[in-house]
């Protein structure tokens, strides 16, 4: 065996080596907390200490709990909406700018991944407050859409910027009006880009913490914003439950995106 | 099914000159071919037809109509383009199928026109195939019965062939030429491709620098180009330097060229000196004396059925021309070269 194929083989071996400790620094907190949720204990500890799904039982019969969960819900179901449908019109009208204009409006679009969340969040409360929706559920969920859309919109435009802009003159020549070839030819090609982008705009919403704990609304909290509460009286079981069930929330995200269009066009 | 007219079509990007005046009529069922380079506007001047833009000046007709404003969607032109832009979600039958459902007729009436034309392009057994799972012929039939399946009043063809290898491209070509003889369907058709477009056509324009060069018929195009530049865009072709001494009358002209004096065709009138075009088949080595230039063999090369050689004539001039192939050169290749002066064309030396 030469030098050159010992050297070869190290750097190989090295390699994979590198990609198992990656991917286990990745995972293995997620390995943790599920384990942990599933103790029968009283405490989070590793390993756990026998099976038992009585700390998910628990987690629902807390009422706060179960009330941030829903807000959660339903805020990050709003924010898919509305960012689904307005990122995909923004799309939409970013092709028919010139190059350079394009770069500027996709900059604009993302602005709020470029901007420290934290200040987003500040601006954000000054603006709701004088516009009359300080602390309220409404001024939270616009909070949200605005920081769910560049990741909504980035996945949109990519798969706009597939589409071969000469199909819209094949439709078109081929008697289509406008709203038909939308229907027929853009949406259809889209869809990857806008299911994608749905989900990734959902699983922002449901995890955002900052500018959840700046806008609350009185008397209402999200998930992420009632873990941390419950965390700082108590240190049980329960919280790995609920973030449990945060990564099951996340992996049926994938499964939708794997079932509609393919982990490979999407990704 | 129409007749169009083009005139004096401009469009601007810019301080660029896409196209400067075109000007061109298509009779009814008649396939016009745009022969160019690249950038010679040929692709511009086909958009324009379809109205996927605006041209800035001039008027398109078709059967006497001016249809600039009417939106393409409603034009009833079926357009065939260089990549094909098959709808790649869906599969040959609602590829084909998609201009009908904008149009009158049951989903019966549809599914039978459908197969009508598949049949008529021969991909019958291929329906529930998707765009990407077909071959580049196979795409291309399916592009040209998705523009015939509304039948279009004018079919339009954007380099059609260009990504097709040479032995589809003759299959696709004839296909073409059938059905849009069949259907009696005006065509324009854009290409690069000279043989493409001397096959294909009932006129060729040739277009250069997003003007019309020459709009004739392939005969005339090849045999009477008007200028250097049609005639080197249309074939090989050897020019040569001519002193026109006096025109004969009926179309003859007396040249001095490549060392002799000859009576040539040309269509004048020319003072002082031309060009005088010289296609390699007018051209033959000679033995019987009858050559009427002199020349010396610089290059000769063995194709098979033929035999390529250049020879350099007593004025310094070049040409190329074929000789049998079994035929020996005279060993200190001094030859005699016989021109057909009923097949060479004199040509002003420069195009105002």
């Amino acid at each position: 065996m030469t030098v050159a194929s010992l050297g070869s083989r190290a750097s190989r071996l090295a390699g994979s080596s590198l990609i198992v400790l990656l991917y286990a620094f990745l995972l293995i907190p997620l390995v943790a907390v599920v384990a942990a949720s599933l103790t029968a204990g009283e405490f989070m500890r590793l390993p756990p200490e026998g099976l038992s799904l009585r700390w998910f039982a628990r987690f629902f019969q807390r009422g706060d709990l179960v009330e941030a969960l829903l807000m959660s819900l339903r805020i990050a179901l709003v924010s898919t909406l509305v960012t689904g449908i307005v990122a995909l019109m923004a799309a939409l009208a970013s092709q028919s700018l010139s190059r350079r204009m394009a770069v500027w409006f996709q900059i604009g679009m993302t602005l709020p991944l470029l901007i420290p969340e934290l200040l987003t969040a500040i601006g954000l409360l000054f603006f709701l407050y004088r516009i009359g929706l300080g602390k309220t559920v409404l001024g939270l969920q616009i909070g949200h859409i605005v920081l769910a859309f560049p990741y909504c919109y980035v996945s949109i435009a990519a798969a706009l910027r597939q589409i071969d802009p000469a199909l819209d003159d094949a439709s078109g020549s081929l008697g289509a009006s406008g709203w038909q070839t939308f229907r027929h030819v853009t949406l259809p090609l889209a869809m990857p880009g806008l299911v994608m982008g749905a989900v990734f705009a959902f699983i922002t919403s449901f995890d955002l913490y900052t500018v959840s704990l700046l806008l609350k609304p009185i008397g209402g909290n999200t998930l992420p914003l009632a873990l941390f509460d419950f965390l700082t009286y108590e240190f049980s079981p329960t919280a790995a439950a609920a973030a449990t069930m945060s990564v099951l929330l996340a992996f049926a995200g994938v499964a939708v995106i794997q079932k509609l269009v393919g982990l490979q066009r999407a990704f | 099914m129409s007749s169009l007219e083009i005139s004096a079509l401009c469009k601007r990007y810019g301080p660029a000159v896409a196209l400067d005046g075109v000007s061109l009529t298509a009779g009814q069922g008649e396939l016009v071919s745009l022969l160019g380079p690249s950038g010679c506007g040929k692709t511009t001047a086909l958009r324009c037809i379809a109205g996927f833009i605006d041209p800035d000046d001039g008027d398109i007709r078709a059967n006497g109509v001016s249809i600039l404003a009417t939106p393409s969607s409603k034009r009833d032109f079926g357009v065939v383009f260089q990549n094909y832009a098959l709808f790649p979600h869906l599969n040959v039958a609602e590829n084909v199928g998609y201009g009908l459902l904008f149009r009158k007729g049951s989903k019966a009436e549809r599914e039978r026109r459908v197969r009508e034309v598949l049949e008529q392009v021969q991909l019958v057994g291929l329906e529930h195939r998707l765009p990407r799972e077909l071959s580049g012929g196979q795409q291309q039939r399916v592009a040209l019965a998705r523009a015939l399946v509304i039948q279009p009043r004018l079919l339009l063809l954007d380099e059609p062939l260009a990504n097709l290898d040479a032995r589809l491209r003759d299959d696709v070509r004839w296909l073409i030429r059938d059905v849009q003889q069949a259907s009696r369907t005006t065509a324009f058709y854009v290409t690069h491709d000279q043989a493409e477009a001397m096959a294909i056509s009932d006129k060729i324009a040739v277009m250069k620098n997003g003007k019309v060069a020459q709009f004739a018929s392939p005969r005339e195009i090849y045999q009477r180009p008007a200028e250097r530049y049609v005639a080197s865009f249309t074939g090989e072709a050897n020019f040569l330097a001519a002193e026109v001494e006096r025109a004969l009358g009926g179309g003859l002209f007396r040249v001095r060229a490549g060392g002799a004096t000859l009576d040539v065709r040309g269509a004048g009138p020319f003072a002082g000196s031309a060009v005088l075009l010289a296609r390699p088949e007018s051209l033959a080595i000679v033995t019987d004396g009858t050559g009427q230039l002199e020349g010396r063999v610089v290059k000769s090369v063995f194709l098979g059925a033929v035999q390529h050689c250049e020879v350099v004539l007593r004025d310094g001039a070049s040409v190329r021309l074929g000789t049998p192939p079994d035929r020996p050169l005279p060993a200190d290749g001094t030859v005699s070269v016989r021109l057909d002066v009923d097949r060479t064309w004199l040509m002003p030396d420069a195009v105002p």
